[in-house]
């Protein structure tokens, strides 16, 4: 178990700067998550954790070891890869002892430790079957086998569960969540899937352009956005571009908009926006909810151009006068289902839903 | 393209094999297993076993076929290996050059070689200069059987099969694969042993499959090295002999059931497993830049390969213009009068009349077949198109040896290809013997060309009132000129060179194609051997020009022509 500790990292490909002096730190025993846009370079610094891409500035330090020269094959890190990269002309067992082989451990107790990690991922009966004859499931449980089974300083993974269904994605996230607590491994997990990442992740950081954009825990993240990029990246929400009218007494602002007052607070708390500032609203589907009476403030009037009923949920589009055109609302557990297009409708939001982030 | 051509090509394809692949070779089975009076007899087969000369040729056959298949492996692994990984100075260039010795005639080249390592070669002058070697007795480097010249001549020709293999597995490793070995502590040497050599380890075997068939059944590079004892020649000398004699044919079907164990061997040890990756590459392989030392390194050690690899063929073109060359470096003097001469001598004029004449009938052939058979295998659902898929491949794998001793056998009097040969003239049987041979290149770029044209083009012709005939011939064919013109060039090219069939099939001298000529120059007295350089330069003229214009039109797709 490590802390790692990264400053100033940079790396660059050929003209492409793939990360742009980006510092974060990780706590030992954290389930970690990398999240972001295809191309933010999440992918790429965890490469350069493990060794794979050498930084052109910065430092990476485990603990008080400092590894940014150390080459991939001393860091003892165990990397879980988005293709497995199970070697298909070994069978289940030899692949899982391949490190430990590497460690020159004993052989009985390399015997002992391959099989207790195949028990541990389930697949104990399986130690002996080639590589081919496993289902997506069944390589991902031996990948993860063969990087814990080194007990590794630090667990990485890269999308790996990606390549899997549905229903074995969400088995198999808790799995993972189970396994990193029981060893209490600090773990660093890519993903572009969101839901993975709110599902178990301590902290979350939303990567961008090589910059991080924001680092926190899920909830936190979700809740208050510090930017537009983390707000529509990180679940669904609208957009209301605005200014600010004034400051009130408990940090919030009053903002106006083309389609009606609001009252917002910064998704960073240590971002003060001026009087007279533009800014962007960000209200959740979820945060609005509809009625057929007008109230004062925090209202969105418009016309329904959708509506799609889901069951547990239904889903509205308003349509209102000026920018933005579409306002999306979420209803849980929706009594009565408006399907009148052209209706007239409000969506109301509570304060504490509405947060602030600097307009782009 | 209405419903009864499909088949009828078909037909004509599965005749055309079955009387000119098929037959010649169940013929000799035949003979090499039934005795005049019909009974099935053992007798012909143990007496190749039993007798000390044929069963030391097959062990010489098997050691060239092995050291050459090594020999090439030790020579491309590393080079696959480094091209796969590092830019360096030059890579895209030297990459390419690093082919080029596949395609110049290893039975050309040999001439040179000896010019190199013969006694008073270049070498060993080289090393008497230098004081390192007594001139009094200087080493035969080809001496001791030959064997070590025939090695390094076939290694230096065929290692290109090597490499373009080795490189193609390397390409569809995942780099992950290695990257996940490297992350557990398998580091440098270690990993290449434990997981990159196994992983490639079926693209290995493809290409030295391929490489062991072609050398254990070499039959120019020995001739002109007078390694006589090794089955190819004793089958080239057993035709002089061959009415009433069972021996020849006993002798071609134990080569043959030689390669087809060989071949069923290594597809029964790799052809199943396939290690393919499942899930999609998490990373593509990103080349590294080598260090400016390193980098200088591999463009060295990529440039000496080639050099080396053409070294004998410089030495034939030296030789063509070597007034006197015995004994020094270079030449003492030069001379353009070895090719006034050639041009003088009925038989290297005829010999390049000749050879002109079958490789362009037999390219025309290929060409013309080459088109339908692949559009019957890619545009048509016709059941069968597999099979028939497979049988214009067949001919890469059986030696051609075998086959222009079964045509040759058949061509004599009274029997059924006797017909074929006009007079004296075996332009027919010639024709079809370079036509067979070579159809798979043919067949291989037409339908690649097939493949890349969508069909909806086609069927926006038939739909503005063409009709299917008319739509191919409109759309389709001109779209892949490009790959017809490329194998056809292929096809012509190997054809000017082909050894076994023009050694074999073409006995007067009117007839003789160039290889033949040059065979027959080398036995000559006098100046036979400037007159066969001198021809020898000729031919690879052609054939550099080919080549080129090959190269030029299909770009980096002309490798893929030679993977099995």
């Amino acid at each position: 178990m490590v802390s790692i500790r990264i400053r100033g990292l940079t790396k660059r490909f050929g003209e492409t700067i793939a990360l742009q002096g980006l510092d974060l730190d990780i706590k030992a025993g954290e389930l970690f998550f990398l999240l972001g846009p295809s191309g933010c370079g999440k992918t790429t610094l965890l490469r350069a954790i493990a060794g794979f891409h050498l930084p052109e500035e910065g430092s990476i330090h485990f603990d008080d070891d400092d590894v940014t020269q150390v080459p991939p094959h001393k860091r003892n890190t165990a990397m879980m890869f988005q293709s497995y990269a199970l070697w298909p002309h070994l069978n289940v067992f030899r692949n899982v002892a391949f490190g430990l082989e590497e460690q020159k451990v004993p052989k009985p107790e390399i015997r002992e430790r391959v099989q207790q990690a195949l028990e541990m991922v389930k697949m104990g009966d399986y130690a002996q079957r080639k590589i081919n004859q496993l289902s997506g499931g069944q390589q991902q449980r031996v990948a993860l086998a063969r990087a814990l089974v080194v007990r590794p300083r630090c667990l990485m993974l890269d999308e790996p569960l990606s390549n899997l269904d549905a229903k074995l994605r969400i088995e198999m996230r808790t799995e993972i969540r189970r396994i990193c607590k029981e060893f209490g491994l600090t773990a660093i997990y890519v993903t572009h899937d969101q839901k993975e990442a709110l599902s178990i992740a301590d902290r979350m950081a939303i990567l961008d352009g090589g910059k991080i954009a924001q680092i926190g825990p899920p909830e936190e993240v979700y809740r208050h956005p510090h930017t537009a990029t983390v707000a529509s990246f990180i679940g669904e929400t609208n957009f209301i571009p605005g200014a600010v009218e004034s400051a009130n007494m408990d940090g919030s602002y009053r903002i106006s908009s083309a389609i009606g007052e609001f009252t917002a607070s910064p998704g960073n708390p240590e971002w003060k926006p001026q009087i007279g500032q533009k800014t962007l609203l960000s209200i959740r589907p979820e945060c609005l909810s509809l009625s057929v009476e007008k109230s004062s403030q925090n209202v969105v009037a418009g016309k329904l151009a959708e509506s799609v009923y889901l069951g547990e949920i239904a889903h509205y589009a308003l349509k209102t006068e000026s920018d933005p055109k579409t306002i999306h609302i979420a209803e849980l557990n929706p009594r009565r289902v408006v399907r009148e297009e052209g209706t007239l409708l409000y969506a109301a939001a509570d304060p504490r839903d509405i947060v602030m982030v600097p307009a782009p | 393209m209405s419903r009864s051509i499909p088949k009828l090509i078909f037909a004509f394809t599965v005749l055309f094999f079955a009387v000119f692949f098929l037959y010649p070779i169940w013929n000799t089975v035949q003979e090499a297993f039934f005795d005049p009076d019909g009974e099935f007899t053992l007798s012909f087969v143990g007496a190749i076993f039993r007798n000390p000369i044929y069963l030391e040729g097959l062990i010489n056959a098997f050691k060239m076929g092995l050291f050459s298949t090594i020999a090439s492996l030790v020579i491309a692994l590393p080079l696959a290996l480094v091209a796969n990984r590092y830019r360096f100075p030059g890579k895209d260039v030297l990459t390419s050059l690093l082919l080029v010795p596949m395609i110049l005639p290893p039975f050309v080249g040999a001439l040179g070689i000896r010019q190199f390592l013969g006694q008073t070669g270049v070498l060993n002058t080289l090393l008497i200069d230098l004081g390192l070697m007594n001139p009094a007795t200087p080493f035969d480097w080809m001496g001791e059987g030959q064997l070590f010249g025939v090695v390094l001549m076939n290694a230096l020709h065929l290692y290109p099969i090597a490499y373009l293999n080795i490189s193609a597995a390397l390409a569809n490793l995942d780099p992950a694969m290695e990257e996940a070995a490297e992350n557990l502590g398998c580091h440098g040497l270690r990993r290449l042993w434990r997981v990159t050599l196994p992983l490639i380890m079926p693209g290995v075997f493809a290409g030295s499959t391929i490489i062991f068939i072609w050398s254990f059944t070499e039959l120019g590079v020995p001739l002109i090295f007078d390694y006589g004892r090794v089955t190819s020649v004793q089958i080239f000398d057993g035709i002089k002999e061959l009415s009433g004699n069972p021996l020849p044919y006993a002798l071609v079907v134990v080569m043959l059931g030689t390669t087809v164990v060989i071949y069923a061997i290594s597809k029964w040890l790799f052809g199943r497993e396939n290690f393919a990756s499942s899930g999609r590459a998490s990373t593509g392989r990103t080349l590294e830049h080598a260090k400016p030392l390193t980098g200088w390194l591999f463009t060295a050690l990529f440039a000496a390969t080639t050099a080396i690899a053409i070294l004998p063929h410089v030495g034939v073109i030296l030789l063509s213009v070597a007034g006197d060359w015995y004994g020094t470096l270079l030449p003492s003097e030069f001379t353009a009068q070895h090719y006034i001469d050639a041009l003088g001598h009925p038989l290297t004029v005829n010999s390049i009349g000749n050879s002109l004449k079958y490789a362009s009938f037999s390219t025309l052939f290929d060409i013309t077949l080459g088109i339908a058979i692949a559009y019957v295998v890619v545009r048509t659902r016709l059941p069968g198109r597999h099979l028939l898929d497979a049988l214009a491949m067949l001919p890469l794998a059986v030696p051609g040896l075998v086959l222009a001793f079964g045509y040759f056998a058949l061509a004599q009097e009274g029997q059924a290809f006797d017909f074929l040969i006009l007079g004296e003239d075996p332009v027919i049987i010639l024709v079809i013997a370079y036509a067979v041979r070579r159809l798979p290149y043919v067949v291989r770029s037409a339908a690649a060309g097939y493949q890349q044209t969508s069909v909806s083009l086609e069927e926006a012709a038939q739909n503005l009132g063409c009709t299917p005939w008319r739509s191919l011939q409109r759309v389709t064919l001109p779209l892949i000129t490009a790959n017809l013109i490329a194998g056809g060039l292929l096809a012509f090219s190997f054809a000017m060179l082909e050894v076994s069939d023009s050694l074999i099939l073409a006995e007067q001298a009117q007839h003789f194609p160039i290889t033949k000529a040059i065979y027959a120059l080398i036995s000559a007295l006098g100046n036979g051997h400037y007159l066969a350089s001198a021809l020898g330069v000729w031919a690879m003229l052609f054939l550099a020009t080919t080549i080129i214009g090959a190269g030029l039109i299909l770009g980096q797709k002309m490798g893929a022509l030679f993977r099995v």
